[in-house]
């Protein structure tokens, strides 16, 4: 794969600085701005670790304020399907993609966090292969809200008195082993259709799913020769369930703290079965401005990071159809 | 400055209040696509000192029938967590508070949304606590049907509890009868302390949840004596839980309609309400009574003898006495709260309004109010350029904000 077209992501986990002061709004906005200036296709924010966080935000109240202070990056929020009620997390997400115009992703992620379980009121715990089956339900539920109004259902007809075309308002009606859900969605299209469906924390028994729904996969870090070995392994999975080649993005994921050195980073820049890298970094003042001060200019001068944006969504940067598409 | 002042909060709705506001050849008639229109709404706001905007929220449509739903622009819109927190880093001073709901949601994860939206302010967020009361949003959380009033209640309680143990740092560990939760909050408190507990409910298990936990609530009442009767017996059940009357704000909800003189005042008001559809009214009425089928009656008969409902009793009760005394029609009556939506309306000059303002505020009615303007901008900008330079003038209200968080402009002690 030429890597000229190769996409690139940051990943920022807030939560884990533990012990000390989480980043500041201030911080973390001028950090998504170098990111931005440097033509990254998406930052990756996540809020949560096995361990209790230090940071002062959540990561879907934090991605609104960010789109607010950016341009064009793609905004990507992890968020729990045992935190969340389908229905609020669509809706969440759906109005986070309004107020981007079109650059938010959710970051589903298909390992459970045992923190969530139990300060979520199942003291019990849920057994894995229920939580399987729950979070593909929550997923499939959260993508067809997403899909409940058309994009040309609003009308605005002051004179005539119609707001939208009701046939092009769409009711749900799933009913199914966990949720039950009517819909439709009370949030607009957005202008990138619906929010990217971003997939990671695969375990093996979730590959033909992640292969099946996601826009983009996130693999966890690993050597380049085994991320190439996923990466193929997930685009034949995606041919297998009928979907064209260029329809799920997924990136590889490498440590971005000072022990990145170019060396490092050539290995991973080699034309590679990956579409593309994720570039994890910790909630830490200097390790953000190490990557935003060293990394993003060389990213840039090695002409591997675009220089400017080519579209205006996120769907537009990853070169992703609509939102469901084969 | 020790004169009592009115706190003032802006409640923000799309194309505004009115039913048919987004049909006003003025109207932003984009609002619910279009998070500029939102920015600018706080921002003047925030010029005009304004204590709080303000979301309510609903988790679902608000109209089954899709044809009246079609009518209106209540259909879609911003999610208001998502959407206050990015009002969050476009503004400096002013409190966002939205609504959420104790039946559809957990504590834990409210608490951090809203913890978030507090530290992203710097300390400027409130929680309308509401307990839900429509089945097209029980429609889209698995339920069956509306729980009962009380039992929706007593999820409240506990809810309230909870969020306010992990917000003020008190409790570690939960195992009731609908939640359960081992950790101490995972976010750091903002520099007011926690986020301002807000509630409307006016049902009698609502004010006494609103008496326990409340620091502001919201009330719907048309005449003075209504008014008053609901802000004494909100402050009198305070004692009992171990509070003072200024520990909780009372602000009614007011719908103003202003200009230049009372005249033309009214000529705004009637063509505003020429633009309610009579089916879309009538809907809306029924809405309000909970009950599916007015439009079965004659549009120019009485109101029928109803049921009590298991949705929101208090605003049934206030609606039906409103009809009787005034001997409307259902399609009178249905105007007349479209126009509204069932809260106290003023429609005069400035001096005129303040002055409506000013006694139930020195009458005892009254803390403050919740603005809701007929339509987006003009009906704020008349509001924020005409009535509140005179109440300004009276010494009423603040000329400048004095802190940085929403509990230092509502006057409310840090909880810990």
């Amino acid at each position: 794969m030429d890597s000229s077209v190769m996409h690139r992501a940051v990943s920022l986990n807030i939560a884990s600085a533990t012990g000390q002061a989480g980043l500041t709004f201030v911080e973390i906005a001028g950090f998504v701005r170098k990111a931005e200036e440097a033509g990254i296709d998406m930052v990756v924010i996540s809020d949560a670790t096995d361990e209790r966080s230090s940071s002062p935000f959540e990561a879907t109240t934090l991605l609104a304020a960010l789109a607010t202070v950016t341009e064009s990056i793609g905004l990507v929020a992890s968020a729990s399907t045992l935190a969340h009620q389908p229905y609020n997390l669509a809706r969440r997400f759906a109005s986070l993609d309004i107020i981007s115009r079109g650059r938010i992703g959710w970051n589903a992620t298909m390992r459970q966090n045992p923190r969530d379980a139990v300060n979520f009121s199942r003291p019990g715990g849920i057994a894995e292969d229920d939580f399987r089956r729950r979070a593909e339900e929550f997923i499939g539920i959260v993508q067809s809200l997403w899909r409940g109004w058309d994009a040309d259902a609003l009308l605005f007809d002051k004179d005539g008195g119609r707001y939208h075309d009701p046939e092009k308002m769409h009711l749900l009606d799933h009913k199914g082993e966990f949720f039950s859900v009517r819909g439709p969605l009370n949030v607009a299209r957005s202008r990138q259709d619906t929010p990217v469906l971003v997939l990671s924390g695969l375990a093996e028994a979730d590959l033909d799913f992640a292969a099946r729904v996601a826009d983009a996969i996130l693999l966890d870090e690993q050597s380049p020769e085994v991320a190439n070995v996923a990466c193929d392994d997930l685009r034949r999975r995606a041919r297998a369930a009928g979907r064209r080649p260029n329809a799920v993005k997924v990136l590889a994921a490498i440590p971005a703290g000072p022990e990145l050195t170019f060396e490092r980073l050539d290995d991973w820049l080699a034309p590679q079965g990956c579409d593309g890298l994720t570039f994890a970094l910790p909630a830490d003042l200097s390790a953000i401005d190490d990557f935003a001060d060293r990394v993003l200019p060389e990213l840039r001068r090695s002409g591997l990071a675009r220089s400017a944006y080519g579209g205006a969504t996120l769907r537009d940067h990853l070169g992703l159809g609509a939102g469901g598409a084969k | 400055m020790s004169t009592r002042q009115m706190k003032l909060g802006l409640f923000l709705w799309a194309t505004g209040h009115h039913i048919a506001a987004w049909r006003h050849a003025d109207a932003h008639v984009r609002a619910g696509i279009d998070i500029g229109h939102y920015i600018e709404l706080a921002r003047t706001a925030e010029v005009a000192k304004f204590d709080m905007v303000f979301c309510e929220d609903a988790a679902g449509l608000r109209e089954a029938d899709v044809q009246i739903a079609s009518q209106t622009s209540r259909s879609i819109g911003f999610e208001p967590i998502s959407l206050l927190s990015a009002l969050a880093a476009q503004t400096e001073r002013i409190g966002l508070v939205s609504t959420a709901s104790t039946s559809y949601n957990e504590p834990y994860g409210l608490a951090r949304a809203f913890a978030s939206l507090d530290n992203l302010s710097g300390g400027r967020a409130g929680w309308n606590l509401v307990t839900s009361a429509s089945p097209i949003e029980a429609a889209n959380f698995g339920s069956t049907g509306l729980r009962p009033h009380a039992d929706r209640y007593e999820r409240a309680r506990e809810f309230a509890t909870v969020i306010t143990g992990l917000w003020h740092r008190k409790a570690s560990g939960h195992d009731g009868r609908s939640f359960s939760l081992r950790d101490p909050l995972d976010i750091p408190p903002s520099p007011q302390g926690a986020p301002v507990m807000v509630q409307a409910g006016a049902s009698d298990d609502g004010k006494d949840l609103a008496a326990r936990t409340a620091d502001v609530v919201f009330s719907a009442a048309q005449a003075f004596e209504e008014a008053k009767a609901f802000y004494d017996d909100l402050k009198g059940r305070l004692e009992a839980y171990g509070r003072q009357p200024d520990d909780v704000k009372i602000m009614p909800g007011v719908s103003p309609i202003v200009a230049a003189t009372k005249a033309e005042a009214q000529a705004k008001y009637e063509a505003l309400q020429e633009l309610i559809p009579d089916d879309v009214g009538v809907a809306l009425l029924s809405s309000y009574l909970s009950i599916s089928d007015l439009r079965r009656y004659p549009i120019d008969g009485p109101l029928p003898e109803l049921p009590e409902s298991e949705g929101m009793k208090s605003r049934q009760a206030l609606v039906v006495e409103q009809a009787r005394r005034d001997g409307l029609s259902i399609r009178e009556l249905a105007r007349y709260f479209a126009g509204a939506r069932g809260h106290w309306r003023v429609v005069g000059t400035a001096k005129q309004i303040a002055d409506e303002l000013q006694a139930r505020f020195e009458g005892g009615a009254a803390d403050g109010f919740n603005v809701m303007p007929s339509w987006f901008p003009g009906e704020l900008v008349a509001f924020a350029t005409l009535v509140i330079p005179e109440l300004q003038r009276r010494g009423l209200f603040r000329k400048d904000y004095e802190g940085r968080t929403l509990r230092d402009h509502l006057g409310l002690k840090r909880p810990f």
